[in-house]
């Protein structure tokens, strides 16, 4: 799958309702701002019969279906937080706040109210998750850059924290969804067995997830979108030409959080348990963040993929090797010194992969400069250890 | 009563401690402009440097059993490991600093945090990889120094090492201050805090001082790590709390400064503490309630930012 945007400015000459010629190359238009080469066209259906496919794979192969689901879960959260990312230029440290409110909110209905409906528990979650990204937005947008991201994270902590504590959300136990046999969740007010219940919720996310990435396309190319894109890029000049800066990053962040709760209650639906450790704990925050960019926070698909490669990492590499955190820390540090662009960011056109594949094809012997980098920037820092050492070069 | 003034204790114990580790954090963050997440596996190693390192000093010397020379020598080998921990540290933190954080410092913060969190991962799996998944701990040649009772004037029996941590973390807390306020490698450190390029101009060598200052907060760290060993045992995500809490103090504190950062630390320890006596639900949201409010109120924290002159 790769990034899929495009669409210029200049006035489209239509040659059909699907099919437009832009440069002397044919896209197929499937919406309003959503055009793609045939490549592309082609990578996105067999990405998204792939995720359509994915328990009857995981069915004879080692691929985990649930590690897909959890990543697509997260990934839209990711997908949320990219909004404030890579537009606003903002980082939000405590995503995972969205996330378990949203997870929480189907507990509490499930457990507390006897709401058996999945898709009252997910509006649920979307409202929860709506009223608190509102009230931390507003309290913390006051602040711009490091403060931000701490006070996020102080929310986030807060939530977890008040989770622990409080037996009514369980405390680090957590809740079930699906409390007992008399009040089991029903989707299309149907009660399925549980062998059916949970592909079916994996499908149902499939759905969603393609939906949200869809109105994340229309926002982002929306006056909105390129209002926050100026905001990102000077905040005092956006205010000079009439963009009405907090309200503009006020709604942003809003919607950012309800990505995170669109997400959460579906983890809810899927896990049928929550515990505060999987949902609200700050490294989850965290993971949410690095999602965005071990993806490619540039691109609009990558926060998505890159959840889905993080949770991969992070729950299938245990069953290969005991040191499955010491890998997912060499994927991250590779992301950061050598694919800053992100996974879909370096596949693109003009990428740092594309860039590296084409010098070693032209020119094998490139692989002695990189190497010879290597050992200088080793030497050099050896040279400075020993002078923190001993006190001398 | 004594209950009461017993949490209290227990908080300002804990806050100090809080204090040691976030002071290292704080002059990361106030000097490389780095929100370092290792800092707190930093203070993990710390612990299980301090369970080898301890545990090989004191095998080799008797347990204390009163008040004589014997619990003397401990006192001094317990003060010995400790230091020796953080000076194992600091080439680990001159390493990080040199190799991993060098090259980010022009990228984004996003960058930084990441890189942080993948030197996280790497050095919790490093920890685990040499001391095993199984918490340590060495309460049997440290226990005796918690037998050695000096509380009795105070009513009530409260552990003599706390009370030896504690004046020991005050006086440093004293030689830190000292260090940036007088000394000139100190003075030196908080102009390049202020004015990194006015630094460079006048001759400072910025690089090597950045990796000064993260060896010396790996160093802190450390310390705190190992100081905590005679009391608990080590696990691997012993490191989590400490640092999020310590996010919270120098928030509080505000960003760089250190004697915000040790009000902020025995606020927050005390508070935390005195939670668990009055409301239990409480214990863990209270510092983080502290560090909203805080911000909300006086958005720069209780002491402003770091570096100048206070």
């Amino acid at each position: 799958m790769s990034g899929s945007e495009s669409g210029s400015e200049d006035g489209p000459d239509e040659d059909g309702r699907f099919v437009v010629t832009r440069g002397g190359e044919r896209r197929y238009r499937l919406m309003k701002g959503l055009e793609l080469t045939r490549r592309r066209l082609a990578y996105l259906v067999v990405g998204i019969v792939f995720l359509f496919f994915v328990p009857d794979i995981s069915n004879f192969t080692p691929l985990s279906f649930r590690a897909v689901a959890h990543g697509l879960m997260f990934g839209t959260a990711a997908v949320g937080l990219n909004l404030i990312l890579r537009h606003t230029r903002e980082v939000s440290f405590g995503h995972a706040a969205f996330f378990g409110t949203g997870a929480y909110a189907t507990a509490i209905l499930a457990t507390h109210l006897k709401v058996t409906s999945g898709f009252v528990l997910l509006v649920g979650a979307l409202v929860a998750s709506t009223l608190m990204a509102a009230v931390i937005g507003f309290l913390t947008l006051r602040h711009r850059g490091i403060y931000f991201a701490l006070l996020t994270l102080a929310f986030g902590q807060l939530l977890y924290a008040l989770a622990l504590g409080f037996e009514y959300l369980g405390g680090a136990d957590g809740l079930p969804v699906r409390p007992g046999s008399a009040n089991k969740v029903h989707l299309f007010g149907i009660l399925f067995p549980s062998e059916v219940y949970t592909p079916l919720v994996y499908y149902i996310t499939v759905i969603f997830v393609l939906l949200s990435l869809l109105v994340m396309l229309r926002i982002v190319k929306s006056p909105f979108g390129r209002a926050l894109d100026a905001i990102g890029q000077d905040r005092t000049r956006a205010e000079f030409i009439g963009i009405p800066v907090t309200r503009y990053t006020w709604i942003a962040f809003v919607i950012s959080g309800v990505y995170g709760g669109l997400a959460g209650g579906l983890f809810g639906l899927f896990q049928e348990y929550i515990r505060p450790g999987r949902t609200l704990f700050f490294f989850r925050s965290g993971e949410i963040l690095f999602m965005a960019i071990l993806g490619g926070f540039e691109t609009l698909l990558g926060p998505l993929v890159g959840g889905i490669v993080l949770v991969y990492l992070l729950q299938s590499m245990r069953f290969f090797t005991e040191y499955f955190n010491f890998m997912t820390g060499v994927v991250l540090l590779a992301v950061v010194y050598f694919f800053p662009e992100g996974v879909v960011g370096s596949i693109q056109e003009g990428g740092a992969l594309r860039l590296r594949l084409r010098e070693l094809r032209s020119d094998p012997a490139v692989v002695t400069d990189w190497g010879s980098g290597a050992v200088t920037a080793a030497r050099r820092s050896l040279g400075q250890l020993k002078y923190i050492i001993f006190g001398s070069r | 009563m004594v209950a009461i003034i017993q949490q209290t204790l227990n908080g300002l114990w804990f806050g100090l401690v809080l204090f040691l580790i976030s002071s290292g954090l704080t002059i990361i963050l106030g000097v490389l402009d780095v929100l370092n997440l290792t800092h707190g596996e930093l203070f993990a190693l710390g612990a299980y440097l301090a369970t080898t390192v301890g545990g090989m000093i004191l095998g080799s010397l008797a347990e204390p059993t009163g008040y004589g020379l014997q619990a003397a020598i401990v006192i001094v080998a317990v003060i010995g490991a400790i230091f020796l921990v953080g000076l194992i540290l600091v080439p680990v933190g001159a390493v990080m600093e040199s190799v991993f954080i060098r090259p980010v410092y022009d990228r984004p913060e996003e960058y930084q945090l990441v890189l942080t969190f993948g030197l996280l991962l790497i050095i919790r799996d490093a920890v685990a990889f040499i001391w095993g998944s199984i918490p340590l701990s060495w309460n049997d040649p440290y226990s005796g120094i918690n037998e050695l009772k000096t509380t009795e004037l105070l009513g009530f029996a409260y552990p003599s090492y706390n009370f030896f941590i504690m004046v020991l973390i005050v006086i440093s807390f004293v030689a830190i201050l000292w260090f940036f306020n007088r000394t000139r490698i100190g003075r030196i450190i908080r102009a390049t805090a202020i004015n990194r390029e006015m630094a460079t101009a006048l001759g400072v060598n910025t690089r090597r001082l950045y990796m000064l200052v993260f060896a010396l907060g790996a160093f802190f760290a450390g310390v705190a790590g190992a100081m905590l060993v005679p009391t608990r045992a080590t696990n691997l995500t012993m490191g989590e709390d400490p640092l999020v809490l310590s996010f919270v103090v120098i928030v509080i504190g505000g960003l760089g400064s250190i004697r915000g950062a040790f009000v902020a630390a025995l606020v927050v320890g005390v508070v935390s503490r005195l939670a668990i006596s009055i409301a239990p639900a409480l214990e863990l949201a209270a510092p983080f309630a502290i560090m909203v409010a805080i911000l909300l109120i006086k958005p720069e924290g209780l002491f402003g930012t770091w570096g100048e002159l206070e």
